[in-house]
C-alpha cells in the first residue's frame, strides 16, 4: 500500500488533437468539474490545461478554510453542500483530504457587526445550517488565547460561531481530485499554455495552446485570478472582476493552542492552526488592483500589530513565511457562473475572490451537470453574468466594494 | 565546563566572565559573549533536541539558524534558535517536543517507523473507515508543533520601531559589504550598513588564516571594521538580521537590542535609494546516512566554534568537505590540539597549492575524491565510513566528530524576495542572481568569490554602481578582473548511498528517499516535492534544503540543473517575533474637538470608521433617558465626525449636477437642500445637504464614512469633462453640534441677539450669524423629528460653543445623546441612515428617496442615472418599508430574516418605541410585500422555526405630518 510508484495523476501523455471537453486551468474548480464530468456523466475525453503545475494559482495558496456561514440564500446552500462533501470525497478519491471540523468563530467588534452578524445566522439556520450567536465570554470559552479585554483597539462584542466549518488541507484536495479524475480517464496537461478559443458560428470549435490545438466542442475556463484576462483576451468578452494581491502567512510550529478557526473583519485578520501546528494567517486585500502576488512590507507588519491585540499570546511566535495570491473581485464579492450564453459551448466559473476553494466541490459537480446537459442547473441560476447588465447586485456582502480606481 | 582557549585574537568570548543560566532545572555557567548553544556545548550538552517526525537526536549542526536543531525554550519564549541567541544572565532554558529529554527520548522509536511514513503518507492513511480520522486527527495535533505557547502567555520585553531613510543600504557587515559602503560612502552620501551579527567583518572575522603578507583575515576585518566606523556617514546597525526587501527598495529587518538599549527587538524599515547585498554564503550540506547526527558540524560551524568561542569541537575529527574552507577549517583546528583522523576532499583537484603544503606540512593526509557514507554512532557520531566518491572503497574510522559540507549556497535571499530571478552556473555551482531589480547590486563570496582581495574589490564595485558613479566603478570592475574569478563550486549532492536516512531538510525529516518517491508519484518539480514531502517547509525554511532539492530532483530525473528552479524564497528570511513585527502597536484613530467633554460627560465610545464617537451615555443601552430628553426637553449631540467640504469655482455646480441625485441649480441662498449621491449602478452611496454660499460656490456634507472618498469620487466622476473647480475637504477643520428638542430654540434664543424664531429661522433654512463672538454655520434640519439646529464652526471654536450651549441649556435640564439614541429618535421618523437601512443591493428607490431624482435632467450624465431607469420596473428587487408588530411590544431583532418558504427580506432597524409605546422598525422585503397591510413573517436567529409577525405600515411613525421639527 506504501509503494505504489505509479505517477498520481497519470503517465505524462501527448496531447491529443480533439478532445470532447477542455477545460483551462489546473486548479481545484477545473479538477472538480473534471472528475465529476467523469464520474457522474461518463465524460472522459477531457484534456485539462495547466500553464505551470496543478494548484499553481489559489489553491495552493489559500488558506484552507471551508465554511457554510455566507450572507445569502442564494450562497448558503451551495456552501453547505461543499461543507458536506469533504468526507464523501475523502472516501470517494480515496486520498484523506484531511477535514480538520473544527468550527469557525467570527468575532464582532461592534452592535452593527452583531446586527450583521444576526442576519448571516438566521440565513444560516433558516438553511438548516448550524451557526450561532455568542458573547464575548462565550468565545473566550472555546478560544482562551482570545483577548476580550474593553483596551483594545476593537473589543470583542461577541462572535458568530460556526460549528460546521473548519480547515481541509488544499494540497490534498488538488492532487486527491487529480488523482481522482485521471483513474477515471481525464488527461492533465501540465505546462501547457492556452493561447487562445477558436469559434466559429458563435460555437465553440477549439482551444489553442502553446503545444498545439485542439477542438473541442465544449471549454471551460476555471484559471481562478486570470480568468478574467483570459476571457477578455481570447473572446473579448469584458468581466467586471479587479484583480488583487492577497496574502497569508504562517508562524512556526507549536503545540495546539487554537482549537478553532478565529476571524475578525475590523482587524481585517483571521488565524488558524494547521494541523502541522502552524497558525495560518491573513485577511485582506492589497488595496488597488494588480496581478503581482509580491509581498509587502506593510502586510505582515499589519497582521501582527492585529493578532498582538485580540491574540496576544501569538506574540511569543516568529512569522516563517509569506505568500501572496490573486483574488478575483466582483462587485458583489460573489462569482460568476455561466455557460452556453455568449458562445454555444463556452463556460465560465470565475470571479471567486478569496472564496473559491470552500465551493470547489459542490460547484464541481453542478459544472459537471451544467456542461453535461446544457441545462443550468437551479443552484447555479443566480450566478449568471447578467445580474450586472440589471444592476442586480446579489448582496453577497453588505457594504458597497469598489476596487476600481476611484474608490 | 570544558575549558577554553583564552589567547585567540579572533576570540569573542570572555572566558573570565561566567554567565549563569539554568537548564532543564539545573544550573550551568557559560562565558560572556556565548551563544546559548556554545554555553551548551561547552558544558558537555551534544543532543539539543529531537526532529519533528523520527524523534531523531539532533545537535549543534549549524551556526546562523539553518535548522531547527537548537531550537529550545528560552524564558518561555518557544522555538528560540539557540545557536543565533545570546546568552544572557540567568536565561531558563528547557528543551521542546521531547518525551523525556532530548537526550532519552521515549519516542525515539519512530526513527524505525519510516518504512511506514513515505512521502506523503498520511493522504492514504487514516480514513478507512471514516470514524478513525477524528482521533488520528488528535493524536497528530499532538505530535506536531514544536515548542509549546499557553493562552495567557504574554511575551516579555520592549518593541520598538524605527523608519530610517539613506541612499545606500548594505545588507551584510562582511568584506564585500564593508568595501561597498566605504566605496558608497566617499560620495559623502547616507550609508546605512546593516550586519545579523554584532560585530563586522563576516566570515574574514573568524579565520586566523593569512589574509596577504603579514596579515590574517582577522586582522583585515579588524582594519576593515575600524575604516567603516571611523566614517562618519555609515550608520551601522549590528545584531540586524534583514527579512525583507520590497519594491522601490523598502528593506525591513529587526534589530536584537543590547543592554543599554531602551528595546529588547526594534523592528527597522528602511528607504533606500539602492541596496547591495552582501549576504555571503551559508554550507550546502553534504548528504549521506545519518548526515544530521550529533557530531556532524559543518565546517564553518567548527572553525567557528574554536575561534570565535574558544571550544575545541572535537577531539578526533573525519573531514569530508568539498570547499578550500574546509582545508582550511582542518588546519587552524589541528593547530589548536584536534587530532585529524581524515581529511577528505570531495574533489579530485582544485584545491588551493598553498593549503595543501600546510595540510602536509603537518602530517595530514588528505585524501581527494573520498567523501562520508553513513556516520554511525546511536545518539552520537562514533565512526564514520568514508568511501570514495564512487562507491566502490569504504572504511570505517573512529572519531567523536564529523565535519561535513558539500559546498557553499549563496545567501541571495535579499535579492530573490525583491524579484530577482535564480539561474544555475555550472563553474560555481550556485544558484546566481539574475535580473537583479534597478538600484540593487550584489557583491562578494554570494557571487562566487574566495578570494580575499577579490570579494573586497567586487563590494567596491557594487558600492560605485549604487552611488552612480559610473567612472570609479569601471575603474574598480577592471580592478577586480585582474583579481582571481569566482571559485569553481563542487558538483557532489550525496554520498554513494541509497539514501533512507540521508536527510536533505532536517527540520521536516525528509530524506532523499522521500524526495524519490516524491518525483516517482509525479510530483516532478521542487515546488511539488517541497508541499508534498515537506522539504524546506520547517523553522529553518530554505536554509537545509534550499539548493540541494532543485540539484537533486535535476539529477535523479536525469536533467541539466538549469532546467530547475529553487523553490521561492519568501519573506521574512529570518523568523521574527509577532511581537518584533507588532513593534509600539499603534492605533490611529480619529477624535473629535470636544472628545474630552464627551469623555467626561461618561461616554461610552465605539469606533466607527476612522472615527471614535459616544455612542451610549449610560449603561442603559436602550438610551431610554437619552431618547426622552431629545423628545421632551433638549440635547446635543457631537456631529462632528460628519463630512464637510467646499467646492468653489467656475463649474462647481457643473460637478454637483454630476455627482448628485438632485437638480443642483434649485440650491437656494439661505435653504439647506438635502439630496443623495448614487453610485453607477443606481445605488445610494452618500446623503447630506448643500448649501449655496453664492455663485459656484457650495458647502456640503457626506455621511461619516464616506468623507474619506468624496474628493476622488467627484474627480473621478468628471475626469474627462475639464470642468474648472476645486474641492477642499473641511471635515476636520470644522466641528458640529446638533441641538434638538422642543426646547432648543429657548436655550439658542440665550447665547445670540440674531432672530432665531420660526419666522427668522423656518425649518430647513440657512443662516450665519454669530454665538458669543463665535462666528457659526446653523442649520434648521429635522433627522431626529424635532426643533433641531446644527451647528457648523472652526474646530478651534467647538469646546467654547459646546460649553456656552450648555451653560444656557442648564436650566432646561440639557443632556447629551449619543449615536444610538439619534439611531431610535431617526428610526421613528423613518429617516434613512445608509449602511443600515440601505446595503450594496439597495438603489435610491429601493430606499423610498426617488423624491430626489431630477430624471429629467439627463444631459447632466448624472451618476446612476442610467441605472436607475433601466430597474424601475423590477419587481424583484428589496425595497425599504415601516412596520409595527402584531405583538406591540416585541420589536423583532435587526437582521431577522422576512420569509416564506424562501428568504425575502430582513429587518433593518427595530425597536420598541419609547415615543410610540410600541415595536416598530424598518426592513427591506421584496417589493411585492412592500404594500400597506402586508403581513411580515419574521425568522429571528435561535427561532426554533417559531415565527413572529409584523404588518407594514406608513412611514412615518413619528410626527407624520412633521410638526415638531417645524414648529
Amino acid at each position: 500500500m506504501f509503494l505504489k510508484k505509479k505517477p498520481m495523476w497519470g503517465e505524462k501523455k501527448k496531447l491529443k488533437s480533439s478532445y470532447d471537453v477542455v477545460l483551462i486551468g489546473g486548479g481545484l474548480h477545473s479538477l472538480a468539474t473534471a472528475y465529476y464530468l467523469a464520474k457522474d456523466h461518463g465524460i472522459t475525453d477531457v484534456a485539462i490545461i495547466e500553464k505551470n503545475y496543478i494548484g499553481y494559482g489559489g489553491a495552493g495558496r489559500n488558506t484552507a478554510i471551508v465554511r457554510a456561514n455566507q450572507r445569502t440564500q442564494y450562497n448558503v446552500p451551495l456552501y453547505n453542500e461543499a461543507l458536506k462533501l469533504w468526507p464523501v470525497l475523502t472516501k470517494d478519491l480515496d486520498y484523506n483530504l484531511m477535514f480538520n471540523n473544527c468550527g469557525n468563530l467570527n468575532l464582532m467588534h461592534s452592535e452593527a457587526a452583531m446586527k450583521a452578524a444576526r442576519m448571516t445566522i438566521a440565513t444560516a439556520q433558516f438553511h438548516g445550517v448550524e451557526s450561532h450567536l455568542i458573547d464575548a465570554k462565550e468565545a473566550k470559552e472555546l478560544v482562551p488565547a482570545l483577548n476580550i479585554s474593553e483596551d483594545i483597539t476593537f473589543p470583542i462584542h461577541g462572535a458568530m460561531f460556526h460549528p460546521p466549518g473548519g480547515v481541509v488541507r488544499h494540497d490534498a484536495v488538488v492532487w486527491g481530485l487529480a488523482k481522482g479524475a485521471a483513474k477515471l480517464g481525464v488527461e492533465i496537461h501540465q505546462q501547457t499554455e492556452a493561447t487562445g478559443i477558436n469559434t466559429q458560428n458563435g460555437r465553440i470549435t477549439g482551444v489553442v495552446t502553446d503545444k498545439g490545438t485542439i477542438s473541442c466542442k465544449q471549454c471551460l475556463v476555471s484559471a481562478g485570478g486570470y480568468s478574467a484576462a483570459l476571457i477578455n483576451g481570447f473572446l473579448g468578452i469584458k468581466l467586471p472582476i479587479s484583480v488583487l494581491t492577497i496574502q497569508a502567512m504562517v508562524t512556526q510550529p507549536i503545540k495546539p493552542l487554537l482549537d478553532h478557526v478565529v476571524s475578525s473583519g475590523a482587524y481585517h485578520c483571521y488565524a488558524n492552526q494547521t494541523l502541522k501546528g502552524e497558525i495560518a494567517t491573513g485577511a485582506h486585500m492589497d488595496q488597488w488592483p494588480n496581478y503581482t502576488t509580491l509581498n509587502t512590507a506593510h502586510y505582515i507588519k499589519h497582521q501582527a500589530e492585529a493578532l498582538s491585540e485580540f491574540l496576544p499570546a501569538l506574540r511569543g511566535l516568529r512569522f516563517m513565511r509569506i505568500w501572496g495570491g490573486l483574488a478575483d473581485m466582483t462587485p458583489d464579492m460573489a462569482p460568476i457562473m455561466d455557460g452556453n450564453d455568449q458562445y454555444e459551448g463556452f463556460f465560465m466559473d470565475c470571479g471567486w475572490g478569496y472564496f473559491g476553494f470552500k465551493s470547489c466541490s459542490a460547484v464541481g459537480k453542478h459544472m459537471a451537470a451544467f456542461m453535461a446537459t446544457n441545462e443550468c442547473p437551479e443552484i447555479l441560476k443566480p450566478f449568471n453574468l447578467k445580474r450586472y447588465q440589471e444592476h442586480k447586485l446579489m448582496g453577497e456582502t453588505a457594504a458597497l466594494v469598489n476596487y476600481t480606481p476611484d474608490n | 565546563m570544558t575549558t577554553r582557549f583564552n589567547n585567540l585574537p579572533t576570540l569573542k568570548v570572555d572566558a573570565g566572565e561566567k554567565v549563569p543560566f539554568t537548564y532543564k532545572g539545573k544550573k550551568f555557567y557559560g562565558a560572556k559573549g556565548d551563544t546559548i548553544a556554545t554555553a551548551l556545548y561547552a558544558n558537555g550538552i551534544r543532543i539539543y533536541a529531537r526532529s519533528l517526525k523520527y524523534h531523531r537526536p539532533r545537535g549543534f549542526y549549524s551556526m546562523d539558524g539553518e535548522c531547527s536543531n537548537t531550537m529550545m525554550e528560552v524564558d518561555g519564549v518557544p522555538n528560540v534558535r539557540t545557536e543565533t541567541t545570546y546568552l544572557k544572565p540567568n536565561m531558563v532554558i528547557k528543551e521542546q517536543n521531547v518525551k523525556g529529554s532530548a537526550d532519552k527520548d521515549m519516542m525515539g522509536f519512530m526513527d524505525k517507523m519510516d518504512w511506514a511514513m513515505p512521502a506523503g503518507f498520511y493522504y492514504d492513511v487514516m480514513h478507512k473507515p471514516a470514524k478513525i480520522w477524528p482521533i488520528a486527527q488528535k493524536q497528530i495535533r499532538k505530535a506536531a508543533g514544536i515548542g509549546a505557547l499557553s493562552p495567557d502567555y504574554i511575551m516579555p520585553g520592549k518593541y520598538d520601531e524605527i523608519y530610517p531613510n539613506c541612499e545606500i543600504c548594505v545588507i551584510g557587515g562582511g568584506p564585500a559589504g564593508m568595501t561597498a559602503a566605504l566605496a558608497a560612502a566617499e560620495s559623502g552620501k547616507r550609508v546605512i550598513l546593516m550586519e545579523v551579527r554584532p560585530w563586522l567583518g563576516g566570515n574574514f572575522e573568524y579565520r586566523s588564516a593569512k589574509y596577504a603578507d603579514g596579515m590574517s583575515y582577522n586582522e583585515r576585518a579588524v582594519q576593515l571594521a575600524k575604516e567603516v566606523e571611523a566614517c562618519e556617514n555609515i550608520r551601522v546597525f549590528l545584531s540586524t538580521a534583514n527579512v525583507g526587501v520590497y519594491n522601490n527598495n523598502l528593506v525591513t529587518g529587526f534589530q536584537i537590542g543590547e543592554e543599554k538599549d531602551v528595546f529588547t527587538e526594534r523592528y527597522v524599515e528602511i528607504r533606500a535609494n539602492s541596496v547591495v547585498v552582501a549576504t555571503g554564503c551559508i554550507e550546502r550540506p553534504l548528504l549521506f546516512d545519518n548526515n544530521e547526527r550529533p557530531g556532524v558540524m559543518q565546517a564553518g560551524t567548527a572553525l567557528r566554534m574554536a575561534t570565535t568561542y574558544g571550544l575545541l569541537p572535537g577531539k578526533r575529527a573525519v573531514f569530508s568537505i568539498g570547499h578550500d574552507l574546509g582545508l582550511e577549517a582542518a588546519v587552524t583546528l589541528f593547530d589548536l590540539g584536534m587530532k585529524i583522523e581524515m581529511l577528505a576532499d570531495i574533489r579530485e583537484d582544485g584545491q588551493d597549492p598553498e593549503l595543501e603544503k600546510a595540510i602536509q606540512a603537518r602530517g595530514i593526509t588528505l585524501l581527494k575524491g573520498w567523501v562520508a557514507a553513513t556516520a554511525n554512532g546511536r545518539k552520537q557520531v562514533q565512526s564514520v565510513t568514508m568511501t570514495t566518491v564512487d562507491g566502490t572503497v569504504s572504511r570505517d574510522i573512529e572519531c567523536d566528530l564529523l565535519v561535513a559540507s558539500a559546498g557553499f549556497t549563496p545567501l541571495t535571499g535579499p535579492l530573490v524576495v525583491n524579484q530577482a530571478k535564480l539561474k544555475y552556473d555550472s563553474h560555481t555551482n550556485f544558484f546566481l542572481p539574475t535580473d537583479i531589480p534597478e538600484r540593487m547590486y550584489a557583491a562578494g563570496r554570494l557571487l562566487g568569490y574566495e578570494d580575499g582581495a577579490s570579494i573586497e574589490a567586487s563590494g567596491r564595485v557594487a558600492g560605485y554602481e549604487a552611488i552612480g558613479d559610473a567612472a570609479k566603478a569601471d575603474a574598480a570592475k577592471k580592478a577586480l578582473s585582474e583579481l582571481p574569478g569566482p571559485a569553481r563550486g563542487c558538483k557532489l549532492i550525496n554520498a554513494p548511498v541509497k539514501g533512507r536516512k540521508s536527510f536533505i531538510c532536517f527540520d521536516e525529516d525528509t530524506t532523499i528517499k522521500n524526495v524519490k518517491q516524491s518525483i516517482d508519484k509525479g510530483f516532478d518539480v521542487p515546488e511539488l516535492i517541497k508541499r508534498f514531502s515537506g522539504a524546506g517547509l520547517g523553522p529553518g525554511q530554505f536554509g537545509i534544503p534550499g539548493h540541494n532539492l532543485p540539484l537533486y530532483t535535476a539529477k535523479y530525473q536525469a536533467q541539466p540543473e538549469v532546467k530547475i528552479r529553487p523553490t521561492t524564497v519568501r519573506p521574512p528570511l529570518v523568523p521574527t517575533n509577532l511581537a518584533t513585527y507588532a513593534g509600539t502597536n499603534h492605533n490611529m484613530f480619529k477624535i473629535t474637538p470636544i472628545d474630552d467633554l464627551q469623555k467626561k460627560d461618561g461616554g461610552i465610545f465605539r469606533n466607527i470608521g476612522v472615527w471614535q464617537r459616544a455612542r451610549y451615555f449610560s449603561n442603559d443601552l436602550t438610551c431610554k433617558a437619552e431618547i426622552e430628553n431629545v423628545r421632551e426637553n433638549v440635547g446635543m449631540l457631537d456631529g462632528s465626525t460628519l463630512g464637510k467640504f467646499r467646492i468653489h469655482g467656475p463649474d462647481a455646480e457643473k460637478a454637483l449636477q454630476r455627482v448628485y441625485i438632485s437638480d443642483m441649480s434649485k440650491c437656494k441662498d439661505g435653504r439647506v437642500k438635502y439630496t443623495a449621491m448614487c453610485n453607477d449602478d443606481g445605488c445610494v452611496i452618500d446623503d447630506g445637504v448643500v448649501i449655496k454660499n453664492g455663485e459656484n460656490d457650495y458647502y456640503f456634507t457626506t455621511s461619516t464614512g464616506r468623507a474619506g472618498q468624496t474628493v476622488e469620487w467627484i474627480r473621478y466622476h468628471t475626469r474627462y469633462d475639464g470642468w474648472d473647480f476645486s474641492i477642499v475637504n473641511l471635515t476636520d477643520s470644522m466641528g458640529v453640534i446638533n441641538l434638538s428638542g422642543p426646547n432648543a430654540r429657548k436655550v439658542l434664543e440665550k447665547v445670540t441677539d440674531t432672530d432665531v424664531s420660526n419666522e427668522g429661522f423656518g425649518f430647513s433654512e440657512y443662516k450665519e450669524f454669530s454665538i458669543g463672538g463665535i462666528p457659526v454655520r446653523a442649520m434648521r434640519l429635522g433627522f431626529v423629528g424635532e426643533l433641531s439646529y446644527e451647528f457648523h464652526v472652526p474646530s478651534s471654536y467647538m469646546k467654547s460653543l459646546w460649553l456656552m450651549l450648555w451653560e444656557a441649556g442648564k436650566e432646561f435640564n440639557i443632556m447629551n445623546f449619543g449615536v444610538e439614541a439619534q439611531n431610535v429618535l431617526r428610526m421613528e421618523k423613518c429617516h434613512i441612515i445608509l449602511g443600515q437601512e440601505t446595503e450594496q443591493r439597495t438603489n435610491l428607490l429601493d430606499a423610498g428617496l426617488g423624491f430626489l431624482w431630477a430624471r429629467k435632467l439627463s444631459e447632466w450624465k448624472k451618476v446612476g442615472a442610467v441605472a436607475l431607469r433601466q430597474a424601475e420596473g423590477d419587481e424583484s428587487r428589496l425595497t425599504l418599508v415601516g412596520f409595527k408588530m402584531e405583538n406591540k411590544h416585541r420589536a423583532p431583532r435587526d437582521g431577522a430574516l422576512i420569509v416564506d418558504d424562501k428568504v425575502r427580506g430582513y429587518i433593518a432597524t427595530a425597536r420598541d418605541s419609547f415615543a410610540l409605546g410600541e415595536a416598530v422598525g424598518m426592513a427591506l422585503v421584496e417589493k411585492h410585500m412592500s404594500k400597506v397591510g402586508t403581513r411580515l413573517s419574521i425568522f429571528e436567529d435561535e427561532c426554533n422555526g417559531n415565527l413572529i409577525y409584523g404588518k407594514v405600515v406608513p412611514m412615518p411613525f413619528y410626527d407624520p405630518e412633521g410638526k415638531r421639527m417645524k414648529m
